[in-house]
């Protein structure tokens, strides 16, 4: 399992760096900024009122709260589990099918590692990934509030990332069970992206519209705190939320891939078997050489 | 008698939705020999390796290698084994060195790394370069080194000459051969039957999914059909040699030149010539190919009768 958790891990190095990085370079520059700017805050204040408050109301965020770290979390928490959530569920759903689509997984798996061993190295490197990311961005914070006089501490800064893990995990570990049960990892990448989109705004529409508070009971974004856990600490439950229904859809892709055939190009069929539709999958050219 | 088969099949089917793959395959293979498995594309080969490794499920039927379930240990079964993709496909990031440790590292680093670098010698490879900058070829020769380079007991391979030039083909059957000669039992799929006929043993035809025939490779060119040609010194009626049980006229000519097809022995022939003065007496032995060609043109008859 250790060998295939390294080789993974070593796979997701560049994904790691490059988001990493980047986000972490994103999260210092907001906290100078902001930081700057707080001085500022009460004639920023102001200016901000001239906005329609729908638009502060739909990130969950009220006028009081239009502090550096109430601005920190409008503006990089809010939409961190979008921008993450590309990542989280394009990995997830290319964890197995990833390869196995590119007819790479028949040679693995026909060394001597059983395929509980091979699901769970992989997701161990999976999980790692998702949690170096919001390390380096924790990194980026870190240095950027040692060079402000912002009142946070690191480890407050870090809540919001835990949550974030979290909200990602649980995208990351749908796409990947998608990619267990659908035809495609495109289809499976696109389900859990259009879920996450959905869920994203029907949170947001929600603080809108009370209607809609109860279908946003059931967004996952519901339970995300973001910027909020700075100040408020974290929602244990909440988090536990997240983490569960992650760890049910991790232990329904194993069942899944415990029990499926590894396909190679021109073996069974990439379409959903829908009633009335009994033509042959269409070959990609490299499948054109039959292989049964 | 069970300990010294290999790999043991029986009633082995498979199918893709509508599609059957195996209709009941039966198979032994003995330990130590050099099996191939014969047939065309589609016809069945890539599916019962697949399923003797686990890589597919049967809905039928049981696979024995070297005494195990594979379903009930596929890790007792592929660590005794090495196998070559029909369809290989790496990790192209990675180079070849990189690949082979990674393939090794799964396997527990059984394998003797001196022993990596001597193949890749004898293949000409070189492991340095990146798998995406290899030629087809090249990255084959990666996909036999890496079934090779732990000694295994077992080798199944998948269409093993694919891609390579034919001085590569002869390497790599050469391969085959001193790992037959080290104890391995080796199992191939191929539809270039000249390599089947240069080294393996015994030979099992696939088609559409069910075994037509398994016999030694020589005992099934031995028993076919044969063709003579006899030049003799005067013209001969042929009707006194097609007389002879299993004999019959291809070619008659002016009845100097004769070209008979003979069915089985050649004795009842022979002594039917003694009575003519026979200048010259050639027979030609068919090919595999033209058996297994045979075998399929049995085939489409029977299609066309049924229709």
């Amino acid at each position: 399992m250790w060998a295939v958790f390294r080789h993974q891990l070593r796979r997701f190095r560049g994904s790691i760096l490059g988001w990493g990085i980047i986000l972490g370079l994103l999260a210092a520059a907001f906290v100078s900024v902001f930081s700057s700017i707080d001085a500022q805050m009460e004639q920023l204040q102001q200016l901000i009122q001239q906005f329609p408050t729908d638009l502060f109301a739909f990130f969950g965020v009220s006028m009081e709260s239009l502090t550096a770290l109430g601005l920190l979390d409008i503006k990089f928490f809010s939409y961190m589990p979008m921008v993450l959530g590309i990542f989280a569920v394009a990995a997830g759903s290319g964890l197995l099918a990833g390869d196995e689509e590119k007819g790479q997984l028949d040679l693995v798996l026909s060394h001597p590692v059983s395929r509980r061993e091979f699901f769970f190295g992989r997701v161990l490197a999976f999980l790692a990934a998702l949690a170096a990311i919001p390390a380096i961005i924790w990194g980026g914070f870190a240095v950027a509030i040692g060079q402000t006089v912002l009142d946070v501490s690191p480890l407050q800064i870090a809540r919001p990332l835990v949550s974030l893990g979290a909200m990602v995990l649980l995208f990351g570990t749908l796409a990947l069970l998608l990619s267990m049960v659908l035809p495609s990892r495109r289809m499976a990448s696109s389900v859990a992206g259009l879920l996450l989109v959905a869920s994203f705004f029907i949170t947001g529409m929600a603080e809108l519209d009370p209607g809609l508070k109860a279908i946003a009971d059931f967004s996952p974004f519901s339970y995300y705190q973001g910027g909020k856990a700075i100040t408020d600490g974290l929602n244990v439950g909440w988090i536990i939320g997240l983490l569960v229904p992650a760890v049910v859809f991790t232990l329904l892709a194993w069942w899944r891939f415990e029990r499926r055939d590894i396909r190679v190009a021109g073996e069974g069929g990439w379409r959903l078997a829908l009633p009335g539709r009994n033509r042959p999958a269409r070959q990609r050219p490299s499948e054109a050489r039959q292989t049964l | 008698m069970a300990e010294q088969l290999a790999l043991t099949i029986h009633g082995l089917t498979k199918s893709y939705g509508k599609v059957k793959a195996l209709r009941g395959i039966d198979l032994e293979v003995q330990q130590g020999e050099i099996f191939g498995f014969l047939g065309p594309n589609g016809a069945g080969k890539t599916t019962t390796i697949r399923c003797a490794l686990d890589l597919i499920r049967p809905d039928g039927g049981s696979i024995r290698l070297l005494g195990i379930d594979p379903q009930a240990d596929p890790v007792a079964v592929k660590a005794r084994t090495g196998y070559l993709p029909g369809e290989l496909q790496m990790d192209d990031n990675l180079t070849g060195e990189s690949q082979l440790r990674f393939l090794n590292e799964l396997r527990g680093r059984k394998a003797d790394w001196k022993y990596v670098r001597e193949l890749a010698d004898h293949l000409d490879l070189d492991l340095k370069r990146p798998i995406r900058n290899l030629s087809k070829g090249n990255k084959v020769k990666v996909g036999v080194l890496q079934a090779l380079m732990h000694r295994p007991e077992m080798l199944l391979l998948d269409e093993p000459t694919f891609g390579l030039d034919p001085l590569m083909q002869q390497e790599v059957l050469r391969l085959l051969v001193e790992a037959k000669r080290n104890g391995a039992t080796v199992f191939f799929s191929s539809h270039i039957l000249s390599e089947v006929q240069a080294v393996a043993e015994r030979v099992g035809i696939i088609r559409r999914g069910k075994i037509v025939e398994v016999a030694g490779t020589h005992t099934l060119i031995n028993r076919s059909l044969r063709r003579v040609r006899i030049q003799f010194r005067d013209s001969v009626d042929p009707a006194a040699l097609t007389r002879v049980p299993g004999v019959s006229l291809l070619k008659g000519g002016d009845g100097k030149a004769v070209t008979l097809q003979v069915e089985g022995e050649m004795d009842g022939l022979v002594k039917a010539l003694a009575a003519f003065p026979v200048v010259d007496f050639e027979t030609e032995r068919p090919s595999l190919e033209e058996i297994f060609l045979a075998y399929y043109e049995d085939e489409r008859n029977s299609h066309k009768e049924a229709e």
